[in-house]
């Protein structure tokens, strides 16, 4: 079947490391990391007092003077991207007239917070009292919708929550959508909010970094010692394009979406077998689709966040579906620095590749120093090292099965 | 790889029925599953009506998981895809489980888990709320409850697009399995009853105090519901080797955004009339092919006009000898699994030559002037029907299913 390729002509980040590829990219190069003690919300009584949030975060900055109110935190962390990543891309709205640009979103929980709120004034208040602008907000699809008009977005629209794989689920959605010519020009990626209630959940299910461990307050991803994740927040999108029409409108190509994959660990996690082959074959078919060979993969932007049995799974996983090719290739994992940002996380690894392509340095993951015992990623290292990448592999694994793997390579290859 | 998919299973869990014969028998005879609240206490509203799934017993069809360790959106997305996988005659033995994927679509996901976590908060008592939240609560579990239950190691996607996600899910597994990333999908909606919504739709004046009535001159609003729909989707080819029934073809969908309100439609029907356009012609449909339109129909004084308004404007003279109707006057709102439900119901159309009516339409509206099948099913030829479904963030999807012997 013919397909288009599908290029990427644009980007974005709101991130703990800054609200632009170039700032998060000097930051995880720096190995300065994002991760702090949480301000937004009490964190007493939990066991994890440690969070990526952004700080002073105002939207105004980046959508200027207009009504805001009717958007919540999550819905202005992607409006704010979208605005960036439209003009990034070339795509700004004195250029567009209707529905040449669409926007597929990845979110785990959109805002279960505005959800929550909306239900205790209506148990504290009185149904009657409960705000019905709120209510619009409690649908998971709110922040792309919100988005939508914000930015005049009339193509596509869809919102996919896969968890912590929503967001590399959402690019390749998008990507197919197309290569099929579905769609010309789609934002694709993903976001989520630190709030209090996705918190309480990861700390309560013990997936949380703990404080009193002697390895310090950071996640430590792959390394002997790491004890969980930290939770983290923003919103990163790319700018995905036909090749073709991108060309012809004179677009810069920041690189291409070769190919994806997906998989679903019906264990979730809980058989070791079952998990690191859903890992693995998630990797396989992105190859496949992508049509290269493991050895033709430079590089792994890994979805390790620090925890125990999911680093674990995605190591032996990786070597898996990589044929055990895996002893040259360079490592990185992001959340080390910016916690796991769940619909965020895939996009910003592949903001940060992009990056990394252009510029020939990865990243790398702040005081690892003793990669677990048996971990086949020789590669993985505490400072940033020197890589030529012509073709990465960006991994996402989630909490409850899901898995995504996905191809990028530089254009001009 | 074979570009043609079609449906070979049909699973429903509705306030009117579960499992697909009984529940098309009751559309046909214009059943209304209506009735007061009874998931929870309505006294502080001024509504109380809505359409719950009544006897549903989740371990009847959960047999690999617990069942009284799910939220209710995976129960019912469970057994309605346990329901389309025998409906289908598939054997979970016989499948490659890497090759069988789940799409599907929700507008809550599991509320009710938020909503305990909300009175342990309201009544200081947050410790009863335990590890359990995060595994039962974000809304991604339900199509991986489903796919943990029945092996499907595969494609597995939430699209949570509210009350349109059905249709963008069954799209969605279209074209994953016209990729060839998938031999088998299952695809379709589920919502929960929930406290959440019944009070955000009680707060925006769209609750009807007795009846849904859509396209009625009086009518008076939508009924929140509760349900699920899952189709089994796979190749034409797949589907003749193994002598499998075919309901019908999924010939195309279109999606839209008005980015125009949250919560209103926008007031000459563009995004919808787009999302009709870019599925006619994604499925190479001309326009006076359709034989049936499956309306969104919510009840709402606004939905119905302007969706009629839509309808005209892509159809125009045609419009007025397409028969529409509305499953909501029966099953109320189901959310995010009505589209997926109404997804079936076409299907079982092409495949019956049969089209449910409207219920409770007996005062014609000058606003509302097509043929909206007002009380009585009707038996037609039913060569292509299209399912329309909108949102709130103004997401807008139609699909067009064909019956599988007539190919473009």
């Amino acid at each position: 079947m013919m397909r288009n390729r599908v290029v990427i002509t644009g980007m974005s980040v709101v991130s703990a490391l800054g609200d632009s590829p170039a700032r998060l990219y000097a930051s995880l190069c720096e190995g300065r990391s994002g991760i702090k003690p949480v301000r937004g919300f009490s964190t007493a009584g939990l066991g994890c007092p440690l969070g990526g949030e952004i700080a002073d975060f105002d939207a105004a900055n980046y959508l200027g003077q207009r009504n805001l109110r009717p958007l919540d935190r999550t819905s202005r962390l992607v409006a704010s991207a979208a605005q960036l990543a439209l003009e990034d891309s070339g795509w700004s709205a004195d250029v567009r007239k209707g529905d040449e640009v669409g926007l597929v979103l990845g979110t785990m929980f959109c805002s279960v917070h505005t959800i929550s709120e909306f239900d205790r004034r209506a148990l504290e208040a009185g149904p009657a009292y409960a705000s019905p602008m709120d209510f619009s907000n409690t649908v998971i699809n709110a922040a792309a919708g919100q988005t939508a008009i914000v930015h005049d977005l009339r193509g596509v629209n869809t919102t996919i929550s896969t968890g912590v794989t929503s967001g590399l689920a959402a690019i390749a959605y998008a990507t197919d959508l197309i290569r099929s010519g579905r769609a010309h020009a789609l934002l694709a990626g993903g976001a989520d909010e630190l709030c209090f209630e996705s918190f309480y959940g990861f700390d309560r299910a013990g997936l949380l970094c703990r404080s009193d461990n002697c390895a310090g307050d950071f996640p430590i991803p792959f390394d002997a010692r790491r004890n969980g994740s930290a939770l983290g927040e923003g919103a990163a999108l790319l700018m995905l394009e036909d090749a073709a029409l991108a060309r012809k409108r004179g677009a810069r190509v920041l690189g291409e979406v070769r190919g994806h994959g997906a998989s679903y660990d019906c264990s979730r996690g809980h058989d070791d077998k079952e998990s690191v082959e859903a890992v693995a074959y998630a990797i396989r078919q992105a190859l496949h689709d992508a049509f290269m060979l493991p050895n033709e993969i430079d590089c792994l932007s890994a979805s390790a966040n620090g925890s125990e049995l999911g680093d674990r799974h995605e190591a032996y996983g990786v070597f898996a579906g990589l044929n055990g090719q895996t002893h040259r290739l360079p490592v990185t994992a992001v959340k080390s620095m910016l916690g796991e940002t769940l619909g965020a996380s895939g996009p910003m690894q592949t903001v940060a590749l992009l990056e990394t392509m252009r510029d020939g340095v990865l990243p790398g993951i702040p005081q690892l120093e003793t990669i677990e015992d048996g971990f086949p990623l020789e590669m993985a290292r505490a400072e940033s090292q020197e890589a030529e990448v012509i073709n990465g592999l960006i991994n996402s694994v989630g909490l409850d099965g899901h898995c995504c793997s996905l191809i990028l390579s530089q254009c001009d290859r | 790889m074979d570009h043609r998919i079609v449906i070979t299973g049909i699973g429903v869990v509705t306030p009117i029925g579960t499992g697909c014969e009984g529940f098309w028998r009751n559309l046909l005879a214009g059943y209304s599953g209506i009735a007061p609240v009874q998931s929870f206490d309505t006294s502080g509203y001024n509504v109380h009506r809505g359409a719950e799934v009544k006897e549903f017993n989740a371990k009847e069809y959960t047999l690999n998981l617990d069942a009284a360790h799910l939220g209710r959106a995976s129960q019912f997305a469970i057994a309605a895809s346990r329901l389309a996988l025998a409906d289908a005659g598939v054997e979970i033995r016989s499948i490659d489980l890497k090759r069988a994927g789940v799409s599907m679509g929700t507008t809550s996901g599991e509320p009710r888990e938020v909503e305990r976590f909300d009175d342990s908060y309201v009544s200081k008592d947050l410790g009863r709320i335990g590890p359990e939240f995060l595994s039962l609560y974000p809304c991604h579990v339900i199509a991986a409850h489903v796919a943990s239950e029945l092996h499907f190691a595969g494609v597995n996607t939430m699209i949570p697009t509210a009350c349109a996600a059905g249709n963008y899910a069954i799209a969605h597994a279209l074209d994953v399995l016209r990729a060839g990333r998938a031999d088998l999908m299952l695809a379709g909606g589920s919502d929960a009853f929930s406290r959440i919504t019944f009070t955000g739709f009680a707060r925006l004046g769209a609750v009807a105090p007795e009846i849904c009535q859509p396209f009625d001159r009086f009518r008076k609003g939508m009924i929140p519901a509760e349900g699920a729909g899952v189709l089994v989707l796979e190749s034409l080819s797949r589907a003749r080797k193994r002598g499998a029934r075919i309901y019908a073809e999924v010939a195309g969908y279109g999606l839209s955004c008005d980015a125009h309100h949250m919560t209103a439609a926008h007031p000459q029907g563009d995004g919808a009339a787009r999302a009709m356009q870019q599925a006619l012609a994604d499925s190479r449909t001309e326009p006076e092919e359709v034989s049936y339109i499956s309306a969104h129909g919510t009840g709402t004084p606004t939905n119905d006009r302007l969706e009629t308004i839509a309808v005209k404007r892509l159809f125009k003279d045609a419009a007025y000898r397409i028969p529409i109707s509305s499953i909501k006057s029966m099953l109320g709102h189901t959310m995010g699994a009505a589209s997926a439900i109404e997804a079936a119901v076409c299907a079982l159309a092409v495949f019956h030559d049969c089209v449910p009516p409207t219920i409770n339409l007996n005062e014609p509206d000058p606003d509302c002037d097509l043929d909206y099948v007002p009380n009585y099913a009707r038996r037609l030829r039913v060569n292509v029907a299209m399912n329309n479904a909108y949102a709130f963030g103004g997401n807008n999807a139609s699909l067009i299913l064909r019956k599988w012997e007539l190919s473009n």
